[in-house]
């Protein structure tokens, strides 16, 4: 299968900060109709992969592709494709659902978006909210607010970065179906930072940890829930890969 | 047209008008200036009719003919009007020209915003345009506010040329406007902190605004003593004229001080064209030309840096650097 997603040897220095990299020398494949899960304590270097990955960073050695375009020299072919959903990003409180996601599709290039607005929304359950200003929803709204804009010019990967984060059981269970429903309704590839490991057992096919910078594994899910019979659930098999670091 | 930078005007338009904080200050601002147009065309119309009043009573004593007319220039009126365009309009200018960038980057959508294919040069662009379009649409109320009251307040209607020069004014005071809102987004976006781009824009307002302007004032023999220091003297212009020359390096020393302040070209500029400076009242617009122009072209020159600077420094590597 195709890769969505491929990088060689990516690593990341920030400037002025000696010492081990954030990212180092990863190499990783994620194919085309993936849910891909990237797994790490904080500050293993997940967000700084994606802000990679989404053209926000470039990286200080190594390559990266999505969908065949290199991050770098192709960087507007790159986020044509993508959908981007970072973390605890709030949006514009003093404009309606429906501005602020006109806003985000004109950036994206639609030229009439409010057919494919009403599409989005209706896809995520969440029409009759459009006139409402976005000072008056809830977390677990904004964050379907922060998938509709992902994907309102229909991407073929998206990146989600902590995408449970601060959202109560509720709301966890409403996004881990978006995401299930996005993948297998609409056939993205997605790739999702986090460190919740209930919702990647029910929505990711493959998985990744990082630790300090270095990808320590990669398999898909079903491969290690079988590779480690001894482990009883998928956080006791990553304390395990994150205390061997394999 | 839905060109990025187009999209980016119309969002900002629309956050402005629903904006507490922006509307507040531009509200407070306006009504200073407003304040000071109407009281000055009030103490206008208090001197026409103490005038009229006298000539009544020289009239009805026989001696109506000896009666000079007081020297009375409505656009001198506007000069309290410009003195808070360039302090507190120029702060005002700093806090949105610093909310543009500080809303972006406390909300986190700067991230999502540098995801979709759109450069920092077209979103600066577009954010720059959107205040350029408020302050634009201001200082036309203003201007519009101006005349009002210095023809229903002062009793006095602005010839035609009047008009032109307060048009000339009222485009210097929208460069200005500008140049601060262009050089405050500039600024927030180059700081790794924001807290560090608005103490240092505050810091260069006080310098700029304040400090260089009030070391010039106070060297000028103008303002040593009310009513200026040759005046009451009773010494005439040739002789202070004379007297002066003495004194050019000390004349050239305030000068070029002045002449490092900005919103001293600013203000020149405007008090020359409005007649506030009596050495151009009522002169033509040629010559005002012919003594401005430097200072002018310094706030040109001032408008192209700042807008030049925000542009260039709005790219995604300069504003999502690490804090």
């Amino acid at each position: 299968m195709r890769a969505a997603i491929r990088t060689n040897g990516l690593t990341k220095r920030y400037n002025g900060k000696a010492g081990e990299p954030a990212l180092a020398d990863l190499s990783l494949e994620v194919p085309e109709g993936e849910v891909f899960g990237l797994l790490g304590h904080n500050g293993a270097g997940k967000t700084t992969t994606v802000s990679i990955l989404t053209t926000l960073l470039d990286p200080t050695a190594g390559s990266a592709e999505v969908q065949g375009a290199d991050v770098g020299k192709s960087s507007a072919k790159v986020r044509r494709s993508i959908g981007y959903l970072p973390e605890n990003v709030e949006f514009y409180d003093s404009l309606s659902l429906e501005e602020n996601l006109v806003f985000f599709a004109r950036l994206s290039g639609l030229s009439r978006p409010r057919e494919r607005i009403r599409e989005v929304l209706s896809f995520l359950d969440f029409e009759g909210h459009e006139k409402e200003r976005l000072s008056t929803f809830s977390k677990g709204m904004r964050q379907r607010v922060g998938i509709a804009q992902a994907i309102l010019h229909k991407p073929s990967v998206l990146f989600l970065d902590e995408p449970t984060s601060g959202l109560d059981p509720a709301g966890v269970k409403l996004l881990r179906d978006i995401i299930v429903r996005l993948n297998s309704e609409l056939g993205m590839t997605i790739f999702m930072n986090t460190h919740l490991l209930a919702e990647v057992t029910k929505t990711c096919t493959s998985i990744g940890v990082l630790r300090a910078g270095r990808l320590i594994y990669h398999d898909s899910l079903e491969r290690t829930l079988r590779s480690f019979p001894a482990q009883d659930s998928l956080e006791e098999i990553y304390l395990h890969i994150e205390a061997s670091g394999a | 047209m839905n060109s990025p930078t187009l999209v980016f005007c119309r969002k900002e338009l629309r956050d402005a008008f629903r904006n507490r904080l922006v509307l507040l200050l531009i509200a407070g601002m306006s009504l200073v200036v407003v304040l000071s147009v109407v009281v000055a065309a009030a103490g206008f119309h208090a001197k026409v009719v103490d005038y009229q009043s006298y000539v009544k009573a020289m009239q009805s004593a026989g001696q109506a003919e000896n009666v000079t007319a007081p020297q009375l220039f409505p656009l001198q009126l506007l000069r309290g009007a410009i003195e808070y365009l360039e302090i507190v309009g120029s702060i005002v200018a700093i806090i949105i020209g610093y909310s543009l960038t500080a809303k972006e980057k406390n909300r986190g959508t700067l991230r999502l915003l540098f995801s979709r294919p759109v450069g920092g040069a077209s979103m600066a662009a577009g954010k720059l345009l959107s205040v350029a379009v408020i302050w634009f649409a201001v200082i036309v109320v203003l201007g519009a506010i101006m005349l009002a009251s210095v023809s229903l307040v002062g009793g006095i209607t602005p010839s035609s040329a009047e008009v032109i020069k307060l048009v000339i004014a009222l485009a210097f005071s929208w460069m200005y406007l500008m140049m601060w809102t262009a050089f405050s987004y500039w600024l927030a976006g180059r700081a790794r902190r924001l807290s560090t781009a608005l103490v240092v824009g505050l810091i260069v307002w006080l310098v700029v605004v304040l400090v260089i302007p009030q070391i010039g004032d106070t060297m000028d023999p103008d303002n040593q003593v009310p009513g200026g220091l040759f005046k009451s003297l009773q010494v005439d212009k040739p002789q202070e004229q004379a007297v002066m020359a003495h004194f050019s390096g000390y004349e050239t020393t305030r000068n070029d001080l002045e002449n490092t302040s900005i919103s001293k070209h600013y203000e020149r500029a405007s008090f020359a064209y409005l007649g506030i400076k009596d050495k151009y009242n009522q002169q033509s617009l040629g010559l005002i030309w012919r003594d401005m122009w430097a200072n002018v072209t310094w706030l040109i020159g001032g408008l192209a840096a700042a807008l030049g600077l925000a542009v260039a420094y709005g790219k995604k590597r300069h504003l999502l650097r690490k804090a």
